[in-house]
C-alpha cells in the first residue's frame, strides 16, 4: 500500500484507459440542451473570471476613481501608478522598498530549494525503485505518512534546528525547509515513475559496467525528461505560492513575495490603497499564471500527482 | 537484480533521505509531542511534572478559542464540500458537451495556480463593505443585500468558504473529469436506447461507479481543510474577534503571538490526531482497492 499517490491513481490510471474508441459526436447541430449547458458553463466561467477582472481593473485605477464605488467599471484614465508604487515603494513592516525585494527573495528561495529537493528525491526514488534495498517497503510507507503530517507539528523543532544551523531568518532557511517538506511526496512520485522501468534494462545495465551512479547518469537521467518537467512545474508553483514557510523561516531579510503581499493587504493603519494592493496581488500572481497558461496540462498533471501534499 | 558488490552504493544514496525523515519528521514529531507535556513558555523546558502532564491539553479543551477553531474546522469542511459537488457538475457538463472543453477547463482551473494569499486579497477586496460588491448592488437599488460578509462574526466563515470553493472547484473538476472519462462509453448509448432520463443515469449509475473518485476527493478536501491557514491570514486574520480561528491558525498564534510553546505543541498534537482520523480511511481504502485489483487479476 505504500506505493501510491492515490490521486495519481484516480487520474493517471484512468486517463490511459480512455484512449479506447469514443463514439463519434452525434450531430454538429446545436440542440436545446446543448445551449442550456453552454449557458450554464458560461455563467460559471464568469464566476471564476470576475475576481481576476476586478483585480486587474482596480490595479489600473486611481484611488479617486476607486472611491466613486463603481467596482466593475473599467479604469477611467488607465494608470500604472499603483503598479509602480507596489513594485518600488510599498511597505512590508518597516521596509518600504516595494515588492521587488520579496520578488528577488522568492527567486533566491526558489532556485536552491528546487535543486536540493529535486536532486535528493530523484536519487532516493531511483534507489528505492530499482535497487534491492531490504527495508525499502517500510521506508516508503514512512514517507507516505510523512507526506500527510501537518506542518505545525514539526514547526518548532525545525525553527530550532535551522537556528542552530544559522540559516533561520534567511532565504536559505526557507529554501532548506521547502526542500525537506517536499521530499516525501517527490520521492513517492519519482519512485512510482521509475518502478515501471523494465527489469531487463536494469539487468543489462548492471551487467555492463553498471555502478549505481553511472546507471543513474547514463540511463535513468536521460529517461526522466517528462517527469522532471512535471515536478519542476509543481515545485515552482508551490514554492512560489507558499506563505506559511516563508513567514515562519524568512525572518526580516528572507521574506518571499507572498509575505510582503500579506503584510500589505492586512495593514490596519492609515488609508488603504486598494489599487496598490491589487497591483501587488497581480505582481505576485503573474509568474505562476504565466506558467499555467503556457503549460497548463503539465501543471494539472503535477498538482494531481502531488495532490496528497494537500 | 542487485549484485552483491553493488549493495553499498544504493544504501549510501538513501542516507540523506533517511536522515531527513528521521530528524525532520519522526524526531521532530516526537519532540513536539514531548514539549506538549511540559510547561514550556517562550523557550522550551524539558522537565515534565508528572502529576499534571496533561495540563496543556486540559487548558486547550477549556479554551473558547480552540472550541471555535474546531467548530470552524467542521463548518469549513462541510462548506468546502460544495467544491466537490460543484466540481462534479462542471465536469459532467464539460464531459457531455464537448464544445469548448479546453476553454472551460482553463478558466475553471486557473485559481489553483495562484497563491491563496492572492486569492484572499482579491476576495477581501470584493467583500469590502464600502466599495465592494455590496456597494455596487446597493447602487443598483438592491439595498437589502448584505455582501460584506467578512465584517461580521456570523458571516465571516461564509466568506472564507466562498473563496475556498472558488479556488478549489477546478481541482475537483479535473479529478472528476478523469473519473468520468474512464467510464465505458457504451453506458451512454445503452441508457439512450433504454430511454433512461439523463439525471437518473447520473444518480443511479455514474455516481456509484465513481465512488472511489468521490472518496479520494473527500479525503483530499479534509486534509486541505485541516491545513487551511493562508486563506485565513489573507482574508480575516482570524477575526472579527476570534470568529474565524481554525486549528492551524490557532496553533501558530499560540506559538508566535502568545509565545506559548507547550500550549502550541498540544494544539499541534491535536491537529496530528485529527489528520490521522481522516488519514486512516485513506490507508484502508488503498489497501482494499489493491486487494480488489489483485483479485480481479486472478
Amino acid at each position: 500500500m505504500s506505493d501510491l499517490t492515490i490521486a495519481q491513481k484516480a487520474v493517471g490510471g484512468e486517463i490511459a484507459v480512455r484512449s479506447a474508441p469514443y463514439f463519434p459526436r452525434r450531430r454538429k447541430r446545436i440542440t436545446g440542451r446543448s445551449i442550456a449547458v453552454l449557458v450554464f458553463l458560461t455563467i460559471c466561467a464568469l464566476f471564476f473570471a470576475v475576481p481576476l477582472y476586478v483585480v486587474v481593473v482596480t490595479s489600473f485605477k486611481t484611488m479617486d476613481q476607486i472611491r466613486e464605488g463603481a467596482m466593475f467599471a473599467p479604469p477611467g484614465p488607465w494608470t500604472l501608478e499603483a503598479w509602480d508604487y507596489a513594485w518600488n515603494r510599498a511597505c512590508s513592516g518597516i521596509n518600504c522598498n516595494g515588492l521587488k525585494v520579496g520578488f528577488w527573495n522568492s527567486v533566491a528561495i526558489l532556485i536552491p530549494s528546487l535543486i536540493l529537493s529535486i536532486s535528493l528525491s530523484m536519487v532516493t526514488g531511483y534507489a528505492l525503485a530499482l535497487w534491492n534495498v531490504r527495508w525499502a517497503g517500510t521506508f516508503l510507507f514512512l514517507l507516505f505518512i510523512c507526506a500527510f503530517v501537518p506542518f505545525q507539528i514539526i514547526m518548532f523543532p525545525l525553527i530550532s534546528m535551522t537556528s542552530t544551523l544559522k540559516v533561520y531568518g534567511s532565504v536559505w532557511g526557507v529554501a532548506i525547509v521547502h526542500a525537506v517538506l517536499a521530499m516525501p511526496v517527490l520521492v513517492l512520485i519519482f519512485r512510482n515513475y521509475y518502478k515501471d522501468i523494465p527489469q531487463e534494462i536494469m539487468s543489462a545495465a548492471i551487467m555492463d559496467s553498471g555502478s549505481f551512479w553511472r546507471i543513474f547518469l547514463e540511463i535513468i537521467l536521460p529517461m526522466s525528461g517528462n517527469i522532471l518537467i512535471v515536478i519542476l512545474i509543481l515545485q515552482i508553483t508551490s514554492i512560489w505560492n507558499d506563505y506559511l514557510i516563508g513567514v515562519t523561516f524568512g525572518g526580516f531579510n528572507g521574506q518571499p513575495m507572498t509575505v510582503n503581499l500579506a503584510n500589505l493587504i492586512t495593514i490596519s493603519t492609515g488609508t488603504v490603497a486598494y489599487n496598490q494592493n491589487m497591483a501587488a496581488a497581480l505582481l505576485t500572481a503573474i509568474p505562476p499564471l504565466v506558467i499555467y497558461f503556457l503549460v497548463g496540462k503539465l501543471f494539472v498533471q503535477g498538482i494531481t500527482a502531488g495532490a496528497i501534499k494537500g | 537484480m542487485a549484485l552483491r558488490w553493488s549493495r553499498i552504493a544504493p544504501q549510501l544514496a538513501l542516507t540523506p533521505a533517511l536522515a531527513v525523515t528521521a530528524v525532520a519528521f519522526v524526531g521532530s514529531i516526537g519532540w513536539t509531542i514531548y514539549l506538549s507535556f511540559t510547561r514550556s513558555r517562550r523557550l522550551p523546558e524539558y522537565t515534565i511534572d508528572w502529576s499534571e502532564w496533561g495540563r496543556q491539553y486540559q487548558r486547550l479543551f477549556n479554551d473558547a478559542a480552540w472550541e471555535i477553531s474546531l467548530r470552524n474546522l467542521i463548518v469549513l469542511g462541510l462548506g468546502s464540500a460544495l467544491a466537490i459537488v460543484f466540481g462534479f457538475i462542471l465536469a459532467a457538463m464539460i464531459e457531455r458537451e464537448k464544445r469548448g472543453e479546453s476553454f472551460f477547463r482553463t478558466v475553471f482551473l486557473y485559481p489553483l495556480a495562484v497563491s491563496l494569499i492572492v486569492t484572499g486579497a482579491a476576495w477581501r477586496w470584493m467583500f469590502n463593505p464600502e466599495l465592494g460588491i455590496e456597494n455596487v448592488l446597493h447602487q443598483m437599488g438592491l439595498t437589502f443585500v448584505n455582501f460584506s460578509w467578512l465584517a461580521s462574526a456570523e458571516t465571516a466563515m461564509w466568506g472564507i468558504i466562498l473563496a475556498s470553493v472558488w479556488q478549489s472547484s477546478g481541482f475537483y473538476m479535473a479529478l472528476m473529469l478523469a473519473g468520468l472519462k474512464s467510464i465505458n462509453s457504451e453506458i451512454w448509448s445503452a441508457a439512450k436506447l433504454d430511454g433512461v432520463p439523463i439525471w437518473r443515469l447520473y444518480i443511479e449509475i455514474i455516481i456509484p461507479m465513481m465512488k472511489f473518485t468521490f472518496i479520494t476527493c473527500a479525503i483530499l478536501l479534509s486534509l486541505g481543510v485541516i491545513k487551511a491557514y493562508d486563506v485565513i491570514v489573507a482574508m480575516t486574520l482570524g477575526g472579527p474577534g476570534q470568529s474565524t480561528y481554525v486549528p492551524a491558525y490557532f496553533t501558530i498564534q499560540a506559538l508566535s503571538a502568545s509565545g506559548n510553546l507547550g500550549y502550541a505543541s498540544a494544539a499541534a498534537v491535536m491537529m496530528l490526531v485529527i489528520t490521522a482520523i481522516v488519514f486512516l480511511p485513506l490507508v484502508l481504502l488503498t489497501a482494499w482497492q489493491q486487494r480488489r485489483r489483485a483479485e480481479s487479476v486472478r
